[in-house]
């Protein structure tokens, strides 16, 4: 028996009004370890590709993992999966706070929701206590109201709520999930998820404990985190920046490199945005209170209010760097007030900062080029700047309602809005796979360019990100790589063995995303690597094969061929591996990486050879599969002609040491 | 003398000093085994770490009717001869801040006994809002920081 897991899962299925509860399988814990591993197993079990996202038949898994609420740093976490119904594909969003460590307190790994409510409902669930309550008078409701009432009528201050806002029950298609009022599971639409399955929140409260297999190793463990988060580690420099600042201390090092995307990606540079929206006139304006997720050593987390102004009082946690990015720079706005009411607008309706502000930037950049009027956007004029924020702000109290015809095109993200207005606009709908491109750009940092083109979830920073070369953390590269690779792999400009750092950091996320970690820590600052996971995985759980690398590197790829076979399963293939045209065709056209584009294939390659996928259809290879014991679902894959018996490319070579 | 001294206006509310406590003194990662515990408004992103402030005048000594409870006059801590107790839980409810708390699996109560003078919440504690120094050092780097606040503006 494994170590540092609550021990059981529970099953709710919402249309027969049944809880499961059952002993976590040992098979999932060893094989999947927790967190998107555990789901992934789940979603290819249980959800075949005819069942559609908002259909009672699709899952939406809650899933912690071993690492969750021990005390190891930062361990806050909690991972949503499920298929998305803003790209189709594979979903997962993770959110920080204190709900996730509240779950296994209270008993569960996982908890898996399946079937749909005939009316509104909430789950509560305290320790053994499970039970469905009427959510009637919370439907309509916003985030904090709901979350308000829920502690109210559990007479409970202490219970943690992960909630959908309007956006949710009006199946906004990139809805979030919100914990602990403010903690978003930000990404792929998961909100609209839950409304579909009429679940408006889950109210959890947990007082029992975590064993952990190894004391004295964790121990020594913990010791040695909490030194790399203090002033004797090699990262102190940025763990006090996102201490003082919180996360929108990126806008600035952004900007230097000419990865700040502006004007809805069109370029990567905004000029004086150091002074007007960087980490220093935003904390001279708006900062309020410094707080932190659960078992957090870098705290990056604080809350922010407009002092002046018509959005005078508007206060929310955050926003993060993402949010500053897309409410700003890509409107070609200073304003940094209207900014914070967008992001407290996106929080107390629940939606995704990042699909919400570039599917409205897709209409504006239609706008601009003619192919919206202001017949099609209720009498509005689009207008970049801070003149255009009134309209955006509007928007935002719109679209979770879907008030009008073209807040409710907008709701559907920009890949559908772009399809149903046609005309080209395509062109500014600035997405990968469905998924609205977040604050980075392939442009000036190379290996970006691949990630968003491969990820499972698409255009998003968190699964396969390199933060090595984007922000020349080149001691880090020295001590991780290969010597002859180490100036190849920090040129950021440099397409050259690209592809086989972003498969490394993939794998690297997908531990972490598993074990559950914050990504600080793993990505900004590279503060952690594989040994470190295999060590910890292995002193809470007692898994101590995790501690030979081989065995941690064939359980990292496990995870993200699982994830990635459940998209082949749905259709994805070779053409679905490419980029926004944005990316490949413009150069940049101002700022420091002025005249770079992303070529793709060269980099591609590389990652196919560390796949053995095959490089004609972007398929799977039997043999690797089987390697990495996925033996059924290659079965499967076979079955529908979706696996290719041998790889026939190039082998990959090894940059790691 | 050192005591705990808290600053709740730099807590952060992320809760290692209650995990951290838990894991010491009890080998076991339950959060409400932590002496101390953080109190939280998640809508105000408030937090107070919660925990024993060693009274002068201790009302838990004062009821407790086995010696269970006595402060250690080395030290002036209050401590607990868990052997002694016998859970009648008078303590707990003669404790102004639910400081002292009782464990039924332990069937006696726990609380805060500074750990003998190396406290392992201060250890973790990011952000200075638990620390462990001389009273009057305490309240006059409060004062200071007063002051560092008014020459910011000045
Ligand atoms: S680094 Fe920030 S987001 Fe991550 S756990 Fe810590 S406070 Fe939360
Ligand atoms: S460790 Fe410090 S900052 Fe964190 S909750 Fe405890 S007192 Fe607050």
């Amino acid at each position: 028996m494994a170590d540092g897991y609550a021990g059981k899962y529970l099953r709710v299925d919402l249309t027969k009004e049944k809880f499961t509860i059952l002993p976590t399988p040992e098979e999932w814990k060893r094989k999947y370890l927790g967190g998107v591993g555990m789901g992934a197993k789940i979603m290819w079990d249980e959800v075949p590709p005819e069942v559609k996202p908002l259909s009672p038949q699709n899952r939406i898994i809650f899933a912690t993992g071993p690492v969750n609420g021990t005390l190891f740093p930062p361990s806050g976490r909690y991972e949503v999966i499920s298929r998305s119904p803003l790209t189709g594909w594979w979903a997962h969003a993770s959110a920080g706070g204190f709900f996730g460590p509240e779950m296994k307190y209270a008993g569960y790994d996982l908890i898996i929701i399946q079937g749909k409510a005939k009316k509104p409902v909430y789950l509560h669930i305290d320790n053994d206590l499970i039970e469905l309550k009427s959510a009637r008078h919370l439907w309509g409701k916003n985030v904090i109201e709901t979350t308000d009432r829920i502690m109210e009528d559990l007479k409970d201050p202490d219970v943690k709520v992960a909630a959908i806002g309007q956006a949710g029950e009006n199946l906004v298609r990139y809805s979030c999930i919100m914990s602990d009022y403010f903690r978003a599971a930000g990404r792929t639409g998961l909100g609209a998820v839950l409304g579909s399955k009429n679940l408006k929140a889950i109210a959890i409260r947990g007082t029992k404990g975590i064993k952990i297999a190894n004391k004295e190793k964790f121990n020594k463990l913990l010791e040695d985190a909490f030194r790399r988060h203090s002033p004797e580690g090699r990262y102190w420099e940025y763990i006090e920046s996102f201490r003082k600042y919180g996360t929108f201390s990126l806008t600035d090092w952004e900007n230097a490199i000419g990865r700040l995307p502006t004007k809805n990606h069109w370029t990567g540079y905004f000029e004086n945005a150091e002074e007007t929206i960087g980490m220093e006139p935003m904390r001279k304006r708006h900062y309020k209170r410094h707080a932190s997720c659960f078992g957090c050593g870098i705290q990056c987390k604080y809350s922010s209010v407009v002092k002046e102004g018509k959005y005078a009082g508007t206060e929310s946690e955050g926003p993060e760097y993402e949010t500053v990015e897309g409410f700003t720079s890509n409107f070609l706005s200073t304003d940094t007030s209207a900014l914070i009411r967008a992001n407290y607008l996106c929080n107390i309706y629940g939606m995704d900062t990042i699909s919400v502000s570039h599917s409205i930037s897709w209409a504006y950049e239609s706008y601009e080029h003619g192919l919206l009027t202001k017949e099609d956007t209720d009498g509005r004029e689009l207008i970049w700047g801070e003149d255009g924020m009134d309209d955006v702000i509007e928007l935002l109290e719109e679209i979770p309602f879907r008030k009008t015809k073209f807040a409710s095109l907008l709701a559907e993200g920009s890949r559908e809005a772009a399809r149903r207005t046609g005309k080209g606009s395509e062109a500014y709908a600035i997405h990968v796979n469905g998924l609205e491109a977040s604050g980075q750009d392939g442009r000036p940092h190379k290996s970006l360019g691949l990630t968003y083109a491969i990820n499972v979830r698409g255009a998003d920073h968190l699964t396969s990100l390199s933060s090595l070369d984007e922000l020349g953390y080149k001691e880090e590269i020295k001590r991780r790589y290969k010597k002859e690779t180490v100036n190849i792999l920090a040129d950021r400009w440099d397409e050259k063995l690209k592809g086989y750092l972003v498969a490394d950091m993939e794998e690297l996320y997908a531990l972490c995303d598993s074990a559950l970690l914050c990504k600080y820590g793993v990505m900004w600052p590279p503060i952690y690597y594989h040994q470190d996971f295999g060590k910890i995985i292995s002193a809470i759980t007692g898994f101590t094969e995790y501690e030979d690398p081989k065995n941690l590197s064939k359980l990292a790829k496990r995870i993200c061929h699982l994830r990635r076979c459940f998209n082949v399963r749905l259709g994805w293939s070779k053409k679905n591996d490419a980029l926004h045209p944005r990316f490949t065709e413009e150069p940049m056209p101002t700022g420091p990486a002025k005249g770079q584009v992303v070529h793709l294939e060269p980099m591609l390659r590389e990652y196919y050879q560390v796949r053995k996928y095959d490089w004609k259809t972007g398929y799977p290879t039997k043999k690797e599969l089987e390697e990495v014991g996925l033996e059924d679902v290659a079965k499967e894959l076979k079955k529908r002609k979706k696996l290719v018996p041998v790889y026939r490319g190039k082998k990959a070579f090894q940059i790691r040491k | 003398m050192k005591i705990l001294n808290i600053d709740a206006e730099k807590c952060s509310g992320c809760r290692l000093c209650e995990l951290a406590c838990a894991f010491t003194k009890e080998k076991r990662i339950i959060p409400i085994l932590g002496r101390v515990n953080v109190f939280q408004n998640y809508a105000w992103g408030l937090s107070v770490p919660v925990v024993c402030t060693q009274c002068e005048e201790a009302p838990c000594i004062k009821v407790c009717p086995t010696e269970a409870l006595y402060r250690d006059p080395e030290t002036n801590v209050v401590k607990v001869k868990e052997e002694k107790c016998i859970g009648c839980k008078l303590c707990v409810s003669a404790c102004p801040y639910g400081a002292v708390v009782f464990i039924p699996e332990k069937k006696t109560v726990i609380k805060c006994d500074l750990c003998d003078g190396d406290p392992v919440c201060v250890k973790f504690c990011p952000t200075g809002a638990l620390k462990y120094e001389e009273p009057v050092k305490a309240t006059l780097s409060k004062r200071r920081e007063q002051a560092e606040k008014i020459w910011e503006v000045l």
